[in-house]
């Protein structure tokens, strides 16, 4: 049952990466049916010419597709009405070389959002450009962040009400997190908020509720760090935004603190990873929740919010679905930040569920990291049970199809020197497959009945988004490189692509100009899990790339690196 | 300020056998009772050495003779064993009852503090339930006199042993492991201590300072460890500060209020409130810190600090800047 | 033999043997040894001469056969954060160091030169904050991440989770210029 929180009726176009400020990353076009998507072919195709990792979400806009490459970050806009969908201009933004030094995961860029003839998007070395969507001229570049201190911006920007919203990265280089507002037209700061520090700088007032005793109290953003390791603790928002508009609320989450060693920064940490609730007039937080006070394992809280109206104990109330790193389905009030059921969605020897009472997650003691020691079998690992990689809803079957991954890790923790500009995580890591053997999966949960409706085992982490459409087909891609399509209500697979590489972007629909509807998905790996193809790093050395080369030795024997648009539709 | 610490020199008492702690007292007590029965029988053993070889004998003593005398020195000889035996037996009792009570945790109410040992000085670190009180400073161990207080001790590189020599025995602090004492201090006053455990070059050169203070001294010395280090007003030390900052010190050492929070080598946030640099080795003058930085191979050869090149302008600036971190 | 000059013989050898090792522990606490490389070597990353005729720089690092030096090298490496971008020579951020192919060339110059000046595409420039001597004791780490120094001057296991092989048993990876830099993947 969707919410009003959704934006209206399906206009056929994409124009931010979630679809809607919902966040349902769902399309009502039908002409692509279970009964004849075994039929869909490659109607075109688009080299990007740059072959990091590509995890962006292509707009349509109009007639007019717009593709955000991985660093360097350009901009192309393609035109729909004419066969083959030929290039109208390109973007160039320039960013900074010495930014690819500071970006602790593969170059990636997580899409732009459209608002009021205007692309706007993030580039590496944090800048937030806004460019003209018909004729491709910049209209402003405003920077954001200070790469020399570690901070970059990956992560696709949200503008709603005129403000563009955008988060940092850099919670592996000691920066201070923050989310920071743009005026839309003119680029100018409208505010920002950070997320650790006394509580005038994260925006804390009188209309700040938090619901659980926990986060009640003054300046908790600096009493629960020692000394000042608030100002390099972390809590980026590098993950997705959602707006209900008749709350007038977004809602988003804080990444990781910063070391990852947690002996160094005994107390809860706030506000790293959890979830902000603001008014996006001004920035003011209206309540806040810690998914994982004290993070021990890395278990960043920037993932997807679905926001929709479920029926819970008879009543229909206004929750956000959120399936978290730390391998907890969460559905909160949206109103109120309380937890009405977090329920696990795959292996975990990290915790024993959330005491609903207290909101707290329950640890379990042995797998605490301490520094100099090596802890085994922690579950989820680092990129948790499921990393930024999108879900989406349907409100035909009322449920979420999860992409995500199956992993869990040693760690040996040790001495955190924070030197500014140098990664600050002091943690050596190897991670593996999980239980069973399959290091990916793709779920499709129940909200209501609050369990698994069917599940679909991937050999490599799921790293794609998913994309869901009336016509009940799921689609995903695979780090080998194969698009999908499933049965949304069974699961059953009905079709797929071989694409050039890995694919970790996140599909759209739409309808072209043409009246036919369209799949798109960009094809490229690398982001973390796909590091060791997309950086070339060497797999004898289990802890490159904070420990995911380990479980991917496999990978580069099963794609190459790419970069390409694939466009499918009906014949 | 010379002079003061010329006289804290002076008043540091580093020997065992003026102990300042009970336990140490304990312990002192344990060793001079065995020294005083060792005394006593070692001179009961020479007299009888002296009897044995100086007796008289008669040299028409027989047979008989002998096996008169045979009955007593056996007998004899059984008493001193028997004694002997109680006497070892005694100690055995009363070192097992000295080290129990000086290892039996003292219990809540104690100040704990963590003691990690390096190659070639001693990172302190005061916990506190509130972990934004936590402090972490650098060879100089400040403790309040007549509260028990829990040394945590750990290593991060080879095995150092931590000894503040009048205050208690020591203990070894192994990498990978963590071991603990505590004492407690009777009076205020200024402790020497010692790494006991050979640990590499500057083994000789790792000394730390256990200062006592009366309560109320001791809460004012925490608080102020507790601050960060402000920007100083004086246009020299702050140029100072954009010195240290700009040089390769910041790849190091930590300032509690700056962007530097390298834990590689002691914590620089309260340097000019610590009475000696270099773990002990030298005291803390200006002339001394100079010389110091510009070459520590000189003072202490085979010390992680590398020489340091600066022009005199920026070096005066540099010093300037840390004397104001008190 | 005779009994003396067999222990003389003896003698000799030992005294031989322990002088050979001595370069293997030589600790310079003053820094560089005077009359070793210069501290900020001037080296040539091409191999393009016009003209010709000149021969390629080939000057030994001062610590290529200094365990001690390579042991502090290693120390440093994960103490400054290198392995938070190379990790244990297996790469992340920045490329791997324990292959055999160098963008920016092998030699011990040319490493000095990249950890001392940066590099382009995200490598800081560490020369004004780590000293020459730090950074030769670094640069003989690194060389011998891919088996190119002497099994007897690499570092052994480590006492921490083991991630990879030892160094001192890394086959010796023949350095090979990496096809193409970053930089020049860019469209």
């Amino acid at each position: 049952m969707i919410s009003a929180a959704d934006s209206g009726p399906d206009d056929g176009q994409w124009i931010m990466p979630a679809r809607n400020y919902a966040s349902t990353r769902y399309s009502s076009l039908s002409q692509i049916t279970v009964q004849n998507v075994q039929q869909l072919q490659l109607a075109w195709t688009f080299s990007t010419g740059v072959t990091r990792g590509h995890e962006a979400a292509p707009l349509v806009v109009g007639s007019t597709m717009y593709v955000v490459t991985p660093f360097p970050n350009l901009l192309y806009a393609l035109d729909l009405t004419q066969p083959g969908a030929p290039l109208k201009w390109t973007y160039k933004p320039d960013p900074s070389l010495a930014s690819q030094g500071v970006a602790c995961c593969d170059l990636v860029n997580r899409g732009a959002s459209y608002y009021d003839g205007k692309i706007y998007y993030n580039t590496l070395d944090a800048h937030t450009v806004a460019v003209d969507a018909k004729t491709g001229k910049e209209v402003w570049k405003t920077k954001v962040g200070e790469i020399t201190r570690g901070e970059t911006v990956t992560m696709a920007p949200l503008v709603v009400k005129g403000k563009v919203l955008v988060g940092n990265s850099g919670g592996e280089f000691g920066v201070r997190g923050w989310l920071t507002a743009l005026d839309a037209k003119t680029g100018k700061l409208a505010w920002r908020a950070y997320h650790t520090g006394p509580d005038k700088d994260v925006l804390i007032d009188s209309r700040f509720k938090p619901f659980y005793s926990q986060d009640q109290g003054k300046d908790l953003g600096v009493t629960t760090w020692p000394g000042d390791a608030w100002k390099i603790g972390g809590g980026g928002s590098w993950g997705w935004i959602s707006y209900d508009p008749e709350l007038n609320l977004i809602y988003y989450g804080t990444s990781n603190p910063g070391p990852w060693n947690p002996d160094v920064r005994p107390g809860d940490n706030k506000w790293t990873a959890g979830i902000f609730a603001r008014d996006p007039a001004n920035g003011e937080a209206v309540w806040a929740y810690q998914w994982s006070p004290h993070d021990l394992f890395d278990h960043d809280g920037i993932n997807e919010q679905i926001l929709l109206d479920l029926p819970i104990k008879g009543q229909t109330r206004k929750v956000l679905i959120r399936p978290e790193r730390n391998g907890y389905i969460y559905v909160l009030d949206r109103t109120s930040g309380e937890v009405l059921s977090a329920d696990p969605y795959g292996y975990i020897t990290t915790s024993r569920g959330v005491d609903l009472q207290t909101g707290r997650l329950i640890e379990i003691a042995e797998k605490t990291p301490v520094t100099g020691k090596v802890v085994r079998g922690i579950c989820p690992a680092a990129p948790g049970m499921k990393d930024w990689q999108p879900s989406s809803y349907s409100p035909r079957t009322g449920w979420l199809y999860i992409p995500h991954q199956n992993l869990c890790q040693d760690v040996e923790t040790g001495e955190a020197n924070y030197i500014e500009g140098t990664p600050y995580v002091a943690a050596t890591v190897k991670m593996y497959a999980g239980p069973g053997g399959n290091r990916g999966v793709v779920t499709a949960w129940d909200p209501v009945a609050r369990k698994a409706a069917w599940q679909v085992k991937e050999k490599f982490p799921v790293w794609s988004g998913t994309v869901v459409t009336a016509g009940d087909v799921v689609f995903y891609g695979t780090m080998e490189g194969w698009f999908k399509a499933l049965d949304a209500r069974s699961g059953k697979p009905l079709w797929q692509f071989k694409t050039g590489s890995g694919i970790i972007g996140q599909p759209v629909v739409y309808r072209g100009p043409d009246g036919k509807e369209y799949v798109a998905v960009l094809s490229g790996v690398g982001g973390w899990a796909g590091a060791v193809v997309a950086g070339g790093l060497d797999v004898r050395d289990s802890s490159a790339a904070l420990g995911f080369v380990n479980a991917m030795k496999d990978l580069p024997q099963v794609t190459t690196k790419g970069g390409m648009l694939y466009v499918f539709a009906l014949p | 300020m010379p002079v003061l610490f010329a006289h804290a020199l002076v008043q540091q008492s580093y020997s065992t056998l003026n102990p300042a702690s009970p336990q140490a007292r304990l312990v002192d007590r344990l060793g001079d009772s065995m020294f005083i029965t060792a005394a006593v029988v070692f001179g009961l053993v020479v007299l009888a050495l002296l009897w044995a070889v100086f007796r008289r004998r008669d040299s028409d003593e027989g047979p008989a003779e002998d096996a008169r005398r045979e009955w007593p020195l056996r007998t004899s000889a059984l008493v001193a064993t028997a004694v002997t035996t109680a006497i070892l037996f005694v100690f055995l009792i009363l070192d097992v009852s000295v080290g129990r009570s000086i290892t039996t945790n003292p219990g809540k109410g104690a100040l704990q503090i963590r003691v990690t040992g390096h190659q070639w000085w001693w990172e302190v670190q005061y916990r506190d339930s509130l972990p934004k009180n936590w402090v972490t400073t650098a060879n100089e161990i400040h403790i309040p006199v007549g509260r028990p207080v829990v040394f945590e001790l750990k290593s991060t590189d080879v095995i150092h042993s931590f000894w503040p020599i009048s205050l208690s025995p020591k203990k070894d602090q192994i990498p990978g492991d963590e071991n603990s004492l505590w004492f407690q201090a009777d009076s205020a006053g200024v402790y020497r201590g010692q790494c006991a455990e050979f640990c590499g070059h500057q083994h000789a050169k790792m000394a730390f300072l256990v200062i006592a203070d009366p309560p109320a001294e001791f809460a004012s010395w925490l608080a102020r460890q507790r601050d960060t280090a402000l920007t100083p007003t004086d246009a020299l030390a702050r140029r100072g500060k954009e010195v240290f900052l700009a040089s390769p010190c910041v790849m190091c050492h930590a300032i509690s209020g700056t962007p530097a929070g390298s834990r590689i080598g002691p914590d620089l946030t309260h340097l000019a409130s610590r009475r000696t640099l270099a773990a002990g080795t030298l005291p803390n003058t200006r002339d001394n810190l100079i010389g110091w930085i510009v070459n520590p191979q000189v003072i202490k050869p085979g010390v992680r600090m590398p020489p340091n090149q600066f022009s005199g302008p920026d070096l005066l600036a540099l010093v300037a800047y840390l004397e104001t971190l008190k | 033999m005779c009994s003396r000059f067999r222990d003389s013989v003896i003698l000799s050898a030992v005294l031989a043997l322990s002088l050979a090792a001595c370069q293997r522990e030589e600790r310079n606490f003053q820094g560089l040894p005077s009359g070793s490389a210069v501290a900020n070597p001037k080296v040539r990353e091409v191999e393009l001469v016009p003209g010709g005729n000149v021969p390629a720089d080939s000057r030994p690092g001062p610590y290529e056969e200094n365990a001690y030096a390579v042991s502090q090298g290693k120390t440093l490496y994960n103490q400054y954060n290198c392995s938070g971008c190379h990790f244990q020579g297996g790469g992340g951020i920045g490329p791997p160091l324990m292959d055999a192919d160098w963008i920016y060339g092998s030699r011990p110059a040319n490493i000095y030169e990249t950890i001392a000046e940066g590099r382009p595409n995200g490598m800081p420039s560490f020369g004004r904050k780590i000293v020459p001597d730090q950074i030769w004791q670094i640069t003989a780490y690194v060389r011998s991440m891919s088996g190119l120094l002497r099994k007897d001057v690499a570092p052994g296991r480590t006492d921490d989770m083991q991630v990879r092989p030892q160094e001192q048993s890394a086959q010796k990876a023949k350095p090979v210029q990496s096809a193409i830099p970053k930089s020049a993947e860019i469209p």
